[in-house]
């Protein structure tokens, strides 16, 4: 088999040390700091303008930081040209050489490297196998599907078996069945090959099922980084709690111990609810949609919710209600065995507390 | 057709016509027995072409208005390719700058620029000098070469020289081994055009002109101001058919140049 | 200057780097371009002694006077000549396709890409005394008598048109391509019909493309040197040919001077003015 895989490089570890970066008077990184682990996978998951794909071309060097520090397993590597770097990078939009051969195209960091041609075709050759597109290095770019196309990036990203693969929205060209498809692949290779993985996505769904740990970024700040169960299952602040998969807040009156609605339904909730501190007074209950379930109305510590929408949608339906106070409550319900629901109806929804979280009413976050 | 369209269309066919009546009516004209001109033409003979290319004087003009044209189309090529990548790819605060300077030359009226090139040439020696051609000629043909230039660049995405870095790349390479060869046919169909705005230039040619070191232009200008020879007919023959070639391999380039742009987009 | 045209994002090329390549190309219009002209001009103002003078005596003298205006009405007639014969030709190259639009292409193209010596060369033998208009004039009755149509303003005026008139078609060509079909569908259902759609709909949006031409022809011909020379009568010069009279017979350097001094600067007010809707790298692009 190839030696790109018989090879079985180690990752590099990757330091930033209180990266900043500001174009005009606009900060698109504010202090960012992050280690990433020798052969970790790691997603920058934000909204645009977040500043991910600022401290991925940091990384890679086509950007210079205004502030901080970029280590590469150890090395100082904050002025270093991108072409010093050896790191293997995957672009949004494939970037193949349209003037290239598939084969030249992949071959070209070794060419880029002095490796004699004969040598050259045979290792491009051998990653064009891993990626499983042996035998179409004659075809040019242009005949490949999208699919192919961002093989052969990746094949071109990983032919010098680089310590660190960055990939900036890979999949993002891609349809829903070729995206998954290719996460997969590209899965298999970070298993198969170790090196680190730098991987920017606005795709949570991306990030969870991919990521060994997650970085969250909003406004050019960081906001969590953390393994996928952690990141949903306990978002740090509301803004990884909105933006991770749906979620369900209820402002409410905080004692220290019962979460009061503004109808006086309360619930009381345990220490482990706030991940942080929250002081008395206005705060957020937040609960994902899928932890609620439906009670006969007046049922013993339920809400009293009037349902306003059933969006039937195969597995589960989607249960949009509202207490008596207005304010809205989805859930996600099987939808088999359910009694059929119609919307004006009264339910009673229970909340088991272990499934509440709580954050401070806080507009910064 | 409805009425309106084959009002139109008559109308425009009557202005191609006039367009291109004139040259209609001289090319057949370089093969006329007769010494003075008149249409239609009288007999057939290659007489004044060989006329042309048996007078040392029209020849020497020839190879110097070459010559001229020649180093102008690289000139303008390479300047222009350097400036013009600079500026797409860099200097957004430079645009409006290098473009005033860029039009300038081509805005200013000709007589203009060559009265001031007149005075500087004869004030440092560069009249009539090959030097002195190339560089007036590649201010007027440089907006020619940039624009087609840009053009390409423009459409060339940045990130493809990113992944050529990522590759290990330096930039200079990265631009040679990728850029370049994408926007080759536009960096060559620019200095066929420098070629061609050179080596018909006129103007400038009439003033910077030496006693002895005339181009092609300026000796026809003498011609057709004296005595209208059919020599003159016999050269419009062939500028006709090289402003032909040009405008053909112009236009391949420009396919392969859409070929190309057409790869970028897909991949 | 169109934005996105030179489209940058600078962040990836050093300050150094950038001044290096465009280097050459500042130096070359330095020298070739600013430096000449600017010290023509300072001629004009400086010589003899620091003085207006020289702008006096182009305004004052009504002979100059006289050639300023000739210069400024032929341009002008020039321009609407052109815009009369162009704007059918681009609509109808705008909306041809295949072959019939390679040809009339072709047409505009090929004359504005062949030699202005050749085609002023070609007027001279169509018009001259026993030349085919003259000819014609005589097959269909008009005249008996061959008339003088060389070395007149007529001539000029004639030759300039075809000569400037591609400067034209191509940018209302351009202007007329970038109108997405959509808009005349849109204006269909809206209810006009295909002549209110083109005054209402197209012919606003092509006008960028019309007057970018229009000053296009009307600025080259302010300028204009070969043809009046070689076309027009003595008696009736164009600022153009004053100006190397004044330069290489008069040996009157100073006033030459002058002369350029007063074209560069309605040439330059007229660029300014319009440079709105001035396109060059459209029009340019266009042609090539």
């Amino acid at each position: 088999m190839s030696q790109a895989v018989s090879s079985n490089v180690k990752g590099a570890s990757i330091e930033i040390k209180h990266l900043g970066k500001t174009f005009g008077n606009v900060k698109a990184v504010n202090d960012v700091s992050l280690t990433i682990n020798a052969g970790e996978f790691v997603a920058l998951l934000g909204p645009s303008g977040s500043g991910k794909s600022t401290v991925l071309m940091s990384i890679a060097g086509f950007e210079r930081p205004s502030e901080g520090q970029i280590l590469i397993g150890g090395q100082d590597c904050t002025r270093l040209p991108p072409n010093k770097r050896n790191i293997g990078m995957v672009f949004q939009h494939y970037t193949l050489f349209p003037h290239l051969s598939v084969g030249d195209n992949v071959a070209f960091p070794l060419k880029m490297r002095g490796v004699a041609k004969a040598e050259r075709r045979r290792q491009a050759e051998a990653a064009l196998e891993v990626v499983r597109l042996g035998g179409y290095g004659d075809r040019t770019p242009n005949q490949l599907s999208g699919g192919q196309q961002q093989r052969v990036a990746l094949a071109r990203a990983i032919v010098y078996n680089p310590q660190v693969l960055l990939m900036d929205e890979p999949l993002s060209a891609l349809d829903k069945n070729l995206r998954e498809e290719m996460q997969i692949e590209i899965k298999r290779l970070h298993a198969e090959l170790g090196f680190t993985v730098v991987f920017v996505t606005h795709d949570q769904g991306e990030a969870l099922t991919m990521a060994d740990r997650i970085a969250i970024l909003k406004a050019g700040r960081l906001q969590q980084v953390s393994q996928a169960r952690e990141l949903y299952e306990r978002p740090s602040n509301l803004f990884a709690a909105s933006f991770i998969g749906e979620m369900n807040m209820l402002p409410v009156r905080w004692d220290g111990v019962n979460a009061v609605f503004s109808d006086q339904d309360q619930i009381r909730l345990p220490d482990t609810a706030s991940i942080q501190p929250v002081r008395p007074g206005s705060a957020i209950l937040a609960i994902r949609p899928e932890r609620l379930s439906i009670a006969a109305p007046g049922t013993e510590g339920s809400w009293k919710a009037t349902v306003r929408d059933v969006v039937y949608a195969g597995a589960g339906s989607l249960l949009i209600t509202h207490l008596a106070d207005g304010s809205e409550v989805r859930l996600r319900v099987a939808s088999a065995g359910q009694a059929p629901i119609r919307p004006g109806q009264e339910i009673g929804i229970k909340v088991p507390p272990e499934a509440a979280l709580l954050y401070p009413a806080d507009a910064s976050q | 057709m409805n009425p309106r369209a084959i009002i139109l269309n008559a109308y425009v066919y009557a202005v191609l016509i006039f367009i291109l009546l004139p040259i209609l009516v001289i090319l057949p004209m370089a093969f006329s027995e007769t010494t003075y001109l008149t249409f239609p033409p009288e007999g057939m003979t290659l007489r004044w072409f060989e006329d042309f290319f048996g007078n040392s004087r029209w020849m020497a003009a020839t190879w110097f208005s070459v010559k001229i044209a020649a180093l102008t189309a690289i000139t303008t090529a390479v300047i222009g390719t350097m400036a013009t990548y600079a500026l797409v790819r860099g200097a957004k605060a430079m645009g409006t700058l290098f473009q005033a300077f860029l039009i300038g030359p081509i805005v200013v009226p000709h007589i203009a620029l060559a009265v001031a090139l007149y005075l500087f040439f004869q004030n440092t020696g560069l009249s009539g000098t090959v030097f002195g051609y190339v560089a007036a000629h590649s201010i007027i043909a440089m907006p020619f070469t940039v624009f087609t230039v840009a053009a390409a660049l423009s459409s060339v995405d940045p990130a493809l020289e990113d992944a050529a870095m990522s590759c290990g790349a330096n930039r200079f390479n990265a631009f040679r081994l990728v850029t370049l060869p994408i926007i080759l046919p536009n960096v060559i169909s620019g200095a066929l055009f420098a070629f061609i705005i050179s080596f018909d230039e006129p103007v400038i040619a009439f003033f910077l002109a030496g006693i002895r070191d005339k181009t092609l232009p300026r000796m026809m200008f003498d011609d057709i101001e004296q005595n209208l020879t059919p020599i003159i007919p016999a050269i419009a023959v062939m500028l006709t058919l090289l402003s032909i070639v040009v405008l053909l391999a112009a236009g391949l380039l420009k396919y392969v140049a859409n070929r190309n742009a057409a790869r970028v987009e897909q991949s | 200057m169109k934005p996105g045209f030179f489209e940058a994002d600078g962040r990836r090329m050093s300050r150094g780097a950038i001044l290096l390549l465009m280097a050459p190309f500042f130096a070359l219009i330095f020298f070739a371009f600013i430096y000449p002209l600017g010290s023509l001009l300072s001629l004009s103002v400086l010589e003899p002694s620091p003085t207006l003078g020289n702008y006096e005596r182009v305004l004052e003298n009504p002979l100059y006077a006289t050639v300023l205006f000739r210069t400024l009405r032929i341009a002008l007639l020039v321009s609407l000549l052109s815009l009369a014969l162009s704007l059918p030709v681009a609509i109808l190259m705008a909306n041809s396709r295949g072959p019939k639009a390679v040809f009339l292409t072709a047409c505009v193209l090929l004359p504005f890409w062949s030699s202005v010596l050749v085609r002023t060369a070609a007027w001279a033998i169509l018009l001259q005394r026993n030349g085919l208009v003259n000819d014609f004039l005589q097959g269909i009755g008009i005249t008996s008598e061959p008339l003088r149509l060389l070395y007149t303003q007529g001539a000029v005026v004639i030759a300039m048109t075809h000569v400037l008139m591609p400067f034209m078609v191509l940018p209302i060509y351009g202007a007329l391509r970038n109108i997405p079909s959509d808009y005349n569908r849109a204006s269909a259902i809206c209810g006009a019909g295909p002549l209110r759609t083109f005054w209402e709909v197209t012919l606003p949006l092509a006008m960028p493309g019309i007057i970018g031409g229009f000053i296009l022809v009307f600025l080259t011909a302010l300028g204009y040197f070969i043809t009046p020379s070689l076309l027009g009568s003595p008696q009736e010069m164009m600022i153009a040919t004053l100006i190397s009279q004044q330069m290489r017979e008069n040996l009157d350097w100073p006033f030459a001077a002058a002369l350029v001094g007063v074209l560069t600067l309605l040439v330059t007010i007229i660029t300014i003015a319009f440079s709105k809707v001035f396109r060059f790298e459209r029009m340019l692009g266009a042609s090539a």
